[in-house]
Parts: C-alpha cells; structure tokens; sequence
C-alpha cells in the first residue's frame, strides 16, 4: 500500500462528484459566458449562429440600463437593512439565551422554526399578512393608524419585504451567534473581572471581538442568500409597484423568462457574479487567516 | 460562572420575540382550517367559525370545495406532492452518496485545500436566475426540460457542495488514527472507511442527509423555470394558486403550504444541533 495506492482512491472518490459539477455546474456556466457575448434570443436560432458582439451587452447594462442598476443598488440597500436589524436582533435574543431560564430548550425551538420554512410559503404568509384587510393593518387599527394599502406603495412594499427577510433569517444570526457565544472560553472574561472591568465592558471588549469571526461568516453566508433574494420577493410583490422591489434575481429572470433576452440576461448575471465574488472577498479578508487556521 | 437569572423585563421582552416570531405560522395554520366565508374576511378573522379539514381535502379532490360554493379549483395538488416527494428524496439521495465519497478523498487524500472557504462560498453564490438560463438551453436540445430526470440532475449539482463540505467537516473531526489501526489488521483502505469511517459519522450523515433534503424541498426558482406540463412541485403549484382565475383560494393555499412545512420543521428538529455547522457549510462547529 503505498502513496500511489492512496493518491489512486482519493482520486476515485472524488471522481464522481467532480464529474457532476462540471457536467452539469461548469459546462451550463461556460455556455451563458459565451452566450453573453452574443447577441442570441430563441427567435433567432441556434446558438451557434448567433452573431459575436463582444461587449456590447455589458456596456449597455453598465451605461443605459437604469433598471438594472437601480435593482443592484436596491438589493445591496435591502442587504444593509436586512443584516443590521437581523444582527442585533439576533445577537440580543443570543445574549438573553445565555442567561438561566426555564424551558430553555422549547423556547430555542420556537425560535428557529421560522428558517425552517420553505421561502415560497413564507412568501405567501406574509402576503396574507400584508393585505389591506388583513391582520397587521387589524393590529395597526386598534393602535389608532389607519392600515396603508401595503403593495400599492413603493417604501411600504420595501418595507414589507424587509420585514419578511427579517422575520425568515433573524433565527440564522441568533443560531450562528449563540453557538459563538457558547464558545467563548471563560479564562479571558475571568481575567477582564479581575482587573475590575465592569459586564458591560467585558462584552465589548472582551466577548465581542472574540465573535468577530463568527460574526463574519454570518454576514457572509446572509449577503450570499439577499443577492439571490428571488422567492419570497416572487411571492409577496412580483417586484412590484413598478419595479420598486425587484432585486437583482429577480430582475434576471424577467429578462430571460418574460422578454426571452437570455443573452443580455447572462452578462447580467456575470456581472452580479463577479460583483459578489468581490464582496464577499472584501468580507472575509479580515477573517482570512483565522478560517485557515481551524481548518488545520 | 453561573449564568445570571433572566428577570422579569427581559422576559418580557423575550416573549414580544416569540410572538412575533410564532405569528405569521399561526396565521397559516388558522387559513389553512378555514372555511371559504372566512378566508379574506374583512375584518380579518383571527379563529376559523367553524374549523374544517375542507382545503386539504380539495388539495387532492378539486371537487370538494363545491359544498361551500366555490368552484373553479382546476387542478389538483397530488401530482405536485408526488413530483416534490420523488425530486427531493431521489436527488437528496444522490447529492449525499456522491457527496460522501468526495468528502473522504478530499479530508483524507488532498492537500492543498487551504482555500476551500472562499471557494465552497463563492459556488453558492452564482444567483440561480443566471444558471437557470443555460440550463433550459442545454436542456431543451437533450430534451431533459419539463421532465424529472433534468429537474434531479440540477438538485444534485446545486446541492453536491453543501453535501460535500458538510460531510467533509464531520470526516475532519475524525481521527486518522481509527482506520489507519484498522488498515494495521489487514483492511484496505477503502474497506476501512466503508466500515469504519462511515458508520462512525452516522449522525452527521443523517443531518446532511436532512439538510440537503430541504434545501431541494423548498427549491423554487429552478423547478418554475423547468417546468410545462409534465412535472409539477409544491412550491410552483403553491405559486399558482395566487393567478387562479376564481380568485385567490386563501385557504386551499395554506393548506398546500401546512402540508410542504410539516417535513421540513420536524426534520429542522431532528438536526437542531447540527444546524449551525449546515447553515455554514461546516465553518462553525457547535
């Protein structure tokens, strides 16, 4: 049995898995690189005879096509929203869930139920939720505000959807975070008491760095899932009013299912591809060596 | 140090979150069991009048709901259920075997894989819209569009990295010490971790296992976009419900949508423990 032997099996087992991403993750993924420097549409034939454009198609995206860089600012805004609030909604809720209580264990349930839910349902929920004469303009009522028509306005829809995102991933952060939280060793805070820094103060300087890490990932992982933000949004607004609420997912899918621009629909999507490479590259540098160290 | 007790305004404070997080799931359920008058009511109503089992019983039978005089339900839901339930376990299936062996050559037998968080994150990040149009391409000239073989295929490609870098992370905590004592009695290797690697990750494998089954359960975007008339799942018939021409049928909806929950927030249970190391592609370990 020697090296060679081993460099064989490992090779072996990772054969298939490698096989199927590039049959069918790689090879779809060259196509619309190629068809986004054409100027193909279905009407037009094959692929193959499409005519060379070179860039033609980012430059009009880049240039003339206000909607597209209108959606990308809106889902970047909706990610900074969405992450603030599921952030400190998460780490409070992670920081009451280290005290001592009763049911502790019930009560952890209830609270990751909602990332159990498939988005589309969640979607549809909060649709109902939203209507006009549903049971958040009820609860508005009796607070004495008259309950605005939720879809017809464009900062209210937003609203809606952030409110929905809210709702679906808060569980996400405070999972992430509690989980950090219990992993914090006790010497360092032990320390911190000793030389009389106060619990506020320990928290800030001592527990809260400790997280960065963590805290980390769980942007990261978050910023991934709004940039690909398409089945709730499909549900609850269809992007509308106007295009008020259409993020960039959703914007492709109209431009290659609704108007059949496929071509100019895949240099969209590189481009958001590429943006979003950057970013979550900008996000992890500061973490970078510290992953590479738990991975041994 | 004890933790400190939680006082009285906290959980207060507690309990506002729990009602705002339990809320929207109870309004679903409540629609879900009540009857037409009740569905968009104005006011709002809060409890059915009379609970009823009729939305789930016109999931399967678009006929019962004439009883209370509503008609045009014109299709039924059991192809969709029956179409969710054979993409998703077959594809989970196939995504978790292919995953496993991956995840042993690669903890086991690579070595320059320093970079995998960047590049495991970066494969999840392409938006689906965008390989979404290949897709129907490459699949409309092999005709694999609107059949369940291509919609299995898609699952298992898009789900294979989590599969993989989830179960790699439970290889990891492995030590090579276990098979390579083992190999010292006379295995070969790929006997030793047939035997003893495998059953050692048990529980990790079943949480994959569920893990990568929800992902494909709540799948959306690719199913609608590969889809006619031949296949159908929950969350695309579940979002047709919304244009059917009698009107919104709030109630049959909601059924559709209790019944797609069910598996996925008792599977959630099951895996509470591991579901941190999931959501994170095995970066943090609880």
């Amino acid at each position: 049995m020697g090296k060679k032997n081993a460099i064989s099996i490992g090779r072996m087992f990772t054969t298939p898995g490698q096989l199927v991403s590039l049959l069918v993750l790689v090879m779809p993924l060259a196509v619309a690189f190629y068809m986004s420097f054409t100027d193909w549409t279905p009407t037009r034939g094959s692929l193959a005879q499409a005519e060379f454009v070179g860039l033609e198609n980012y430059r009009e995206l880049l240039v003339w096509d206000t909607r597209f860089l209108e959606a990308i600012g809106r889902t970047l805004a909706l990610s900074a929203i969405c992450l603030c609030l599921e952030f400190l909604l998460g780490l409070g809720l992670a920081v009451l869930f280290m005290r001592s209580f009763r049911g502790k264990r019930a009560l952890l349930s209830a609270f990751l139920t909602p990332m159990m839910v498939l988005p589309v349902v969640v979607g549809y929920t909060f649709w109902m939720l939203f209507q006009t004469n549903g049971p958040v303009n009820q609860v508005l009522q009796l607070l004495g505000m008259a309950g605005p028509e939720w879809f017809k306005d464009s900062t209210l829809a937003f609203a809606a959807v952030v409110i929905t995102e809210v709702w679906h991933w808060t569980p996400l952060f405070f999972l992430i975070l509690l989980s950090g939280l219990n992993a914090v060793p006790e010497n360092p805070i032990r320390a911190a008491v000793i030389l009389g820094a106060n619990p506020r103060q320990v928290f800030w300087h001592v527990v809260l760095p400790m997280l960065r890490p963590v805290i980390v990932v769980a942007f990261v992982i978050r910023t991934m899932e709004v940039i690909k933000l398409f089945d709730e949004v499909f549900m609850l607004t269809r992007g509308g009013p106007g295009s008020s609420t259409e993020t960039i997912s959703l914007y492709i899918y109209k431009l290659a299912f609704n108007d059949f621009q496929l071509s100019y629909g895949a240099a969209a999507a590189f481009m958001v591809l590429v943006g979003s490479l950057l970013l979550v590259h900008l996000l992890l540098t500061p973490i970078k060596d510290q992953l590479m160290e738990d991975r041994h | 140090m004890a933790p400190r007790k939680l006082g009285i305004p906290l959980a207060v404070v507690m309990g506002a979150g729990l009602a705002f997080t339990l809320f929207p799931i109870f309004w679903l359920v409540m629609t879900a069991i009540k009857p037409p008058i009740d569905w968009n009511a104005s006011p709002a109503v809060w409890l059915p009048s009379c609970p009823t089992f009729i939305n789930f019983l016109t999931l399967f039978d678009p006929d019962a709901i004439r009883e209370y005089g509503v008609g045009g339900v014109s299709q039924s839901a059991t192809a969709a259920v029956f179409g969710s339930i054979l993409a998703s376990v077959a594809s989970t299936c196939i995504s978790v075997c292919i995953g496993l062996f991956s995840a042993i050559g690669i903890s086991r037998y690579s070595k320059g894989s320093r970079s995998t968080p960047l590049v495991i994150l970066s494969g999840r990040m392409f938006p689906p819209a965008a390989i979404a149009v290949p897709f129907v391409i490459i699949f409309s000239t092999v005709s694999l569009i609107d059949s369940y073989v291509g919609l299995i295929a898609v699952y298992v490609a898009v789900t294979l990295p989590f599969s993989t870098w989830m179960l790699k992370s439970f290889v990891d905590d492995l030590p090579r010490e276990i098979e390579e004592a083992a190999m010292l009695d006379g295995m070969t290797r790929v006997k030793a971790h047939l035997t003893v690697t495998i059953p050692l990750i048990k529980g990790g494998l079943f949480s994959t296992t569920m893990l990568v089954f929800i992902l494909n359960w709540s799948e959306f975007m690719f199913a609608l976009v590969l889809s006619y008339s031949n296949i159908s799942t929950i969350p695309v018939q579940l979002s047709k419900y919304v244009t059917a021409t009698a009107g919104t049928l709030y109630g049959v909806q909601a059924a559709l949508a209790v019944l797609a929950m069910l598996p996925l927030v008792a599977g959630g249970f099951l895996i509470q423990g591991h579901l941190a190391r999931g959501m994170t592609f095995g970066a943090i370990k609880q």
